[in-house]
């Protein structure tokens, strides 16, 4: 077989930056660890900068193992995106709170790899280990401020419940393999399409990966580890896991029932909406009880994730945009948002509701951030959440699940409850303190650009959609 | 070239708002100098947008805005010599209003915002007289109401000042609402906004005469609230307690015009519709009538000058119901320069009073402040329509078609009208010019300074001799000849015997016999009047009442009616609906959250039953 290897200079240069990061610590002096995140930029937007030597190509590599293509190139620029800024906000914060930059960063970059090959991937086993390597790397980040005992629950608890879904996932694999004897996504694809009848075996395959992934992106009820480990883990990781995770799992669960499951599509239909019903519910109604702005923006972009999941249930071409169209739209806010939240811990220590009380007053750019975000993620007109949502909801609306799309507004609805919560405290609320607070010059910069493609997003989508089309034009849509 | 630029002047008007109102503190003079620069490029351009339209004639330009279903609304605007003319006054006035407020509102602790709204203003003001369609209209016609709201009010801390600001938003907003239905039943007729389309099917008979009617009828309504005309004339006076500036910009020169314009502008529409003409005649007399009566009667200069400007709208309406849409533009182009004037006067005064607005505190200004006073003298003329100055063309020119249109009966009203303007002017004048002073403050008055007077100077050459315009010189024809209205056809100007001598006569024979009557009186009525009709002075001075009425019908039918919605909403929306609802779900939110147990073994065994759970009713159904 003749492999032509340039196809993978991208994930070539992301592991040799890992190396490099995880070599470069030895050396560093302790007063020069600082240096680190500016490597693993460099690293970053390096493997951007050579993700554009695989623009506009599309090829099958070992058979249908790995695939080069536009859905692929554009989540790892959008994934290397992520993660340039997950580095940017974490620099701060691994400084102040975390022992041994070097592992951290290094850590990251690797999960960063496994993020592009998930995306890239068009087989089950190469989808499955990726998905290890991306999960390790993250059970490693979620415990890795190992004084803190919470942060040591949930790496922990992380891995328990991990590994529990991890061997579900994989006797569905098996289950569908025993099945229908391929793993390539359009072998699958073709072996449904020639079967009048669909094996029972492959069925009970399909509901065990469909929980495997349940548990990555935490649809209701494999969701129950979230709050826990998002609260617990150190805050930018929990940024990453809100993001970076859902997205990347996002793009694989799209690609697998779109190229695979599609010719299936009436039986799994129902099964992912009533997920995506109950994740929007449950979601989004014990958020409104938090008192912990962590473990609130765990269940709301719980709920976000039953958002997502009916971009998955009506899969049309429409849909699809509407999802990746989401993702973008839901982890520039969210991103926004936790990266104000590190910078308000980096000051403060604080991270309780009741701590922004009068944010407003001591730092009026980040509440302007802070709201700016918590609408969008509420999905109000001028912010990205109002045309990533509408644009979403219209889709699947026209897919005939108008109920689904009902469930949705009805969440949002709510959501805008607590989302107003916060930007109460923030606006109107006393605070204990009057000093006004600094940001550094990286920080506000970094919720600058958060906060503008926030509304860049919302109000001019029209270049963003464009990508987009392209992206998931690759992709075979049922009919 | 030049006309494809006529999108600018609102648009650096816009720009100016926005940096104004975001930046102003950091900007030199707190942003009052961008805001000047912008009104001051908008003035230049206007000239090279008129040389454009009279020489090539005129034009429209939009683009699609946004699709609904079959509709496309349309974003545009209409460039022709209606529009230009208000262009020209529009942009003119307000650039000297605004470089008059330079000086005039130095130290107030607003001034930056001060400048921001009057940007706003112009920006609206000027995208109004171009709009195009309908809806545009609507929604710059809402945002001149908005600024002249918020410029009312700009002394909110003073709570007259406050009260004012709501009660003309309120009133306008009346006649607005009137104008948005007769907007919608046009459009429900004709499916589109475009005034071409509009005109062009009213023309062929398509759109039945009872359409026509009505629409009418609300648009005039709406035009009726922002023109102050009877009986939504009281809002204006109040108006007043905004500075003086802003009442010779938006409450005397174009705000209060657009109503006017709208008029003129519907005139293809109007002209098919006879019985609403009458109305329209019929309201606008009798405005004149009330406004000038109340004139008479006050004692506050600023008020004096807002009842005359509701009389002479009521002259522009009278001429609009007479079919003298010409004559109605061009006294709505006089009017506005020489009652800018007397604005821009009346704020030196006030000034230099220091801020008494009581005429009966003046006197003998004349020689205390010259400028103002030859302002005052060239303005007031004007207004009472004395030959040869600007106000004396128009007022003629209104005349005429009400004698031409509407016979002798509605001519002679119409003198009768005149007269009593020159009554009011020659009072205005005795009493805060002549004679002797009557207060301290009169006596230690001092001339405003150079940055007050210059403004008003420039606002003089207009007052004076925009009459000029009216008469056929070169290549140029005489404004009826510029302006000309479809289905009519070009009418210059002439001197008509018939109109001229009565009105220059009666005008200025009632001029000088106000000021000799005010000399020996000292500025009351005459003790013949107050002996033989004193219920009529008892009714003036309450403003006919209407004020009283109004405020009833308020407490005793509107608040009423409220709390009964009010108790409706409480009890069924609110209580039973809203908060009912909102406690459910909060209360289950509370509640769904223990299914949190933080234990690991609860987490997996929900996965696992779970996934049981699935697996078995795909299989089982599947």
């Amino acid at each position: 077989m003749n492999v032509d290897f340039a196809l993978f200079i991208p994930e070539f240069v992301m592991a040799g930056m890992a190396l490099v990061v995880l070599t470069v610590d030895l050396f560093l002096p302790q007063d020069r660890k600082h240096w680190l995140p500016y490597i693993a930029l460099v690293g970053i937007l390096g493997t951007m900068g050579s993700v554009f030597t695989i623009a506009g190509k599309s090829e099958e590599l070992y058979g249908g193992l790995f695939l080069v293509d536009n859905f692929a190139v554009f989540f790892k620029v959008f994934l290397l995106a992520v993660g340039a800024f997950m580095v940017l906000a974490s620099a701060e914060y691994v400084k102040k709170n975390l022992t041994r930059p070097g592992e951290f960063y290094g850590i990251l970059l690797f999960s960063i790899l496994a993020m592009m090959t998930m995306t890239a991937a068009g087989e089950l086993l190469t989808a499955y280990i990726s998905l290890e390597l991306f999960s390790f790397s993250l059970y490693i980040l979620a415990s890795y401020a190992i004084h803190r005992p919470k942060s040591v629950e949930a790496g922990l608890k992380y891995i328990l419940v991990g590994a529990f879904s991890s061997a579900i996932l994989l006797y569905g694999l098996s289950l569908i393999y025993g099945s229908l004897g391929t793993t390539t996504f359009s072998g699958i694809a073709d072996a449904l399409a020639g079967n009048d009848d669909i094996p029972v075996a492959f069925l009970a395959g399909l509901v065990l990966v469909v929980v495997g992934f349940g548990f990555k992106i935490t649809a209701v009820p494999f969701h129950m580890w979230a709050p826990d480990v998002y609260e617990g883990a150190p805050t930018p990781v929990t940024a990453y896991l809100a993001v970076a995770s859902k997205a990347v799992s996002f793009a694989l669960l799209l690609r697998l029932f779109a190229m695979a499951f599609g010719p299936a599509m009436d039986e799994w239909r129902p099964i992912i909406a009533g997920l995506a019903a109950a994740t929007i519910v449950l979601g989004n109604l014990v958020a409104m009880a938090q008192h912990n702005i962590k473990r609130m923006l765990a269940y709301s972009s719980i709920g976000q994730a039953g958002y997502l999941l009916m971009g998955i249930a009506a899969l049309s071409p429409l849909a699809s945009n509407g999802l990746l169209f989401h993702i973008v739209g839901y982890s520039a806010a969210n991103f926004a948002a936790f990266a104000c939240i590190i910078a308000y811990e980096n000051l403060t220590g604080k991270e309780e509701i009741s701590d922004y009380a009068g944010l407003s007053r001591r730092q009026p750019f980040m509440a302007l951030v802070l709201s700016g975000a918590l609408f969008s993620l509420a999905g109000l007109p001028v912010f990205a959440g109002f045309a990533t949502k509408f644009y979403l909801f219209a889709a699947v609306g026209n897919e005939g699940l108008l109920w689904l799309v009902i469930v949705a507004v009805a969440g949002s609805l709510v959501s805008l409850y607590y989302y107003l919560m916060v930007i109460k405290q923030i606006y109107l609320g006393e605070p204990e303190e009057d000093e006004p607070l600094r940001l550094s010059v990286s920080t506000v910069g970094l919720l600058g650009a958060l906060g503008a493609a926030v509304v860049i997003f919302g109000v001019y989508p029209g270049p963003l959609i464009n990508l987009i089309e392209k992206a998931t034009a690759v992709l075979p849509m049922p009919v | 070239m030049g006309m494809e630029w006529a999108w600018l002047l609102p648009a650096v008007c816009t720009g100016a708002f926005v940096v104004v109102a975001a930046l102003g503190r950091w900007l030199p003079g707190r942003g009052s100098l961008l805001a000047i620069g912008a009104i001051g490029t908008a003035f230049v351009l206007f000239w090279f947008v008129m040389a454009d339209v009279v020489g090539n004639g005129p034009g429209s330009f939009s683009r699609a805005w946004f699709d609904s279903g079959d509709l496309t609304v349309r974003l545009g605007m209409r460039v022709d010599k209606l529009a230009i003319v208000m262009l020209g006054l529009v942009s003119a006035v307000s650039l000297a209003v605004q470089v008059y407020s330079l000086r005039y509102m130095r130290g107030d602790p607003r001034f930056g915002w001060y400048f921001a709204l009057h940007s706003l203003f112009a920006a609206s003001m000027l995208a109004l007289v171009l709009a195009d369609n309908l809806l545009v209209f609507y929604i710059t016609w809402e945002l001149v109401g908005l600024g002249s709201y918020l410029l009312i009010g700009f002394w909110w801390e003073r709570r007259s000042a406050s009260e004012a600001a709501k009660k003309a938003f309120i009133t306008t907003r009346i006649g607005d609402v009137a104008l948005l239905i007769g907007i919608l039943v046009l459009f429900k007729a004709t499916g589109t906004f475009e005034l071409s389309q509009i005109f062009a099917m009213a023309q062929a008979g398509e759109i039945s005469q009872t359409t026509i009617n009505l629409s009418t009828v609300l648009i005039f309504i709406g035009a009726a609230g922002k023109s102050a005309q009877f009986p939504f004339h009281v809002w204006l006076p109040d108006a007043m307690e905004g500075p003086t500036p802003v009442s010779a910009l938006i409450h005397a020169a174009t705000m209060v015009a657009a109503g006017v314009y709208l008029v003129a502008r519907m005139a293809p529409l109007f002209v098919l519709a006879p019985g609403v003409l009458d109305l329209v005649a019929f309201i606008g007399l009798t405005t004149v009538f009330i406004g000038a009566a109340l004139a008479m009667v006050q004692t506050d200069i600023k008020r004096i000058l807002a009842y005359s400007t509701i009389s002479q709208l009521g002259f522009m309406m009278l001429a609009l119901g007479s079919l003298g849409f010409t004559a109605a533009i061009f006294h709505l182009l006089a009017h506005g320069f020489f009652k800018a004037l007397l604005f821009l006067g009346a704020g030196s005064i006030i000034h230099a009073m220091h801020e008494r607005q009581d005429i009966r505190e003046m006197g003998g200004l004349r020689s205390r402040l010259p400028a103002t006073w030859v302002a005052f003298v060239i303005a007031g003329l004007a207004l009472a329509g004395i030959f040869p100055l600007s106000g004396f063309f128009s007022k003629d020119d209104v005349l005429f078609s009400v004698l031409d249109n509407r016979g002798v009966v509605w001519f002679a009203a119409g003198l009768i009208g005149s007269v009593l303007t020159a009554l009011y002017v020659a009072r205005l004048l005795y009493l805060v010019f002549l004679g002797e002073p009557r207060s301290q403050a009169a006596r230690e008055a001092r001339e405003a300074p150079l940055g007050m007077t210059l403004p008003v100077m420039a606002l003089m050459a207009p007052a004076a001799g925009l009459g000029l315009l009216a008469l056929a010189w070169g290549d140029y024809d005489g404004f009826g000849s510029f302006l000309v209205f479809l289905p009519f056809g070009s009418r210059p100007f002439e001197f008509h015997g018939a109109v001229f001598w009565p009105s220059l006569a009666l005008a200025f024979s009632a001029f000088l016999m106000g000021l000799s009557m005010y000399r020996q009186t000292g500025g009351v009525a005459p003790a013949l009047v107050r002996r033989r009709i004193p219920w009529l002075l008892t009714a003036l001075d309450n403003k006919l009442y209407l004020d009283h009425v109004y405020q009833w019908t308020v407490d005793h039918v509107v608040l009423v009616g409220s709390r009964l919605v009010a108790l409706f909403d409480r009890a069924v929306v609110n209580d039973a609906g809203v908060d009912a609802t909102g406690r459910a779900t909060r209360w289950s939110g509370l509640v769904l959250r223990y299914h949190e147990t933080g234990l690991v073994s609860t987490y997996m065994l929900t996965i696992a039953v779970t996934a049981m759970v699935i697996v078995l009713i795909v299989i089982t159904t599947g």
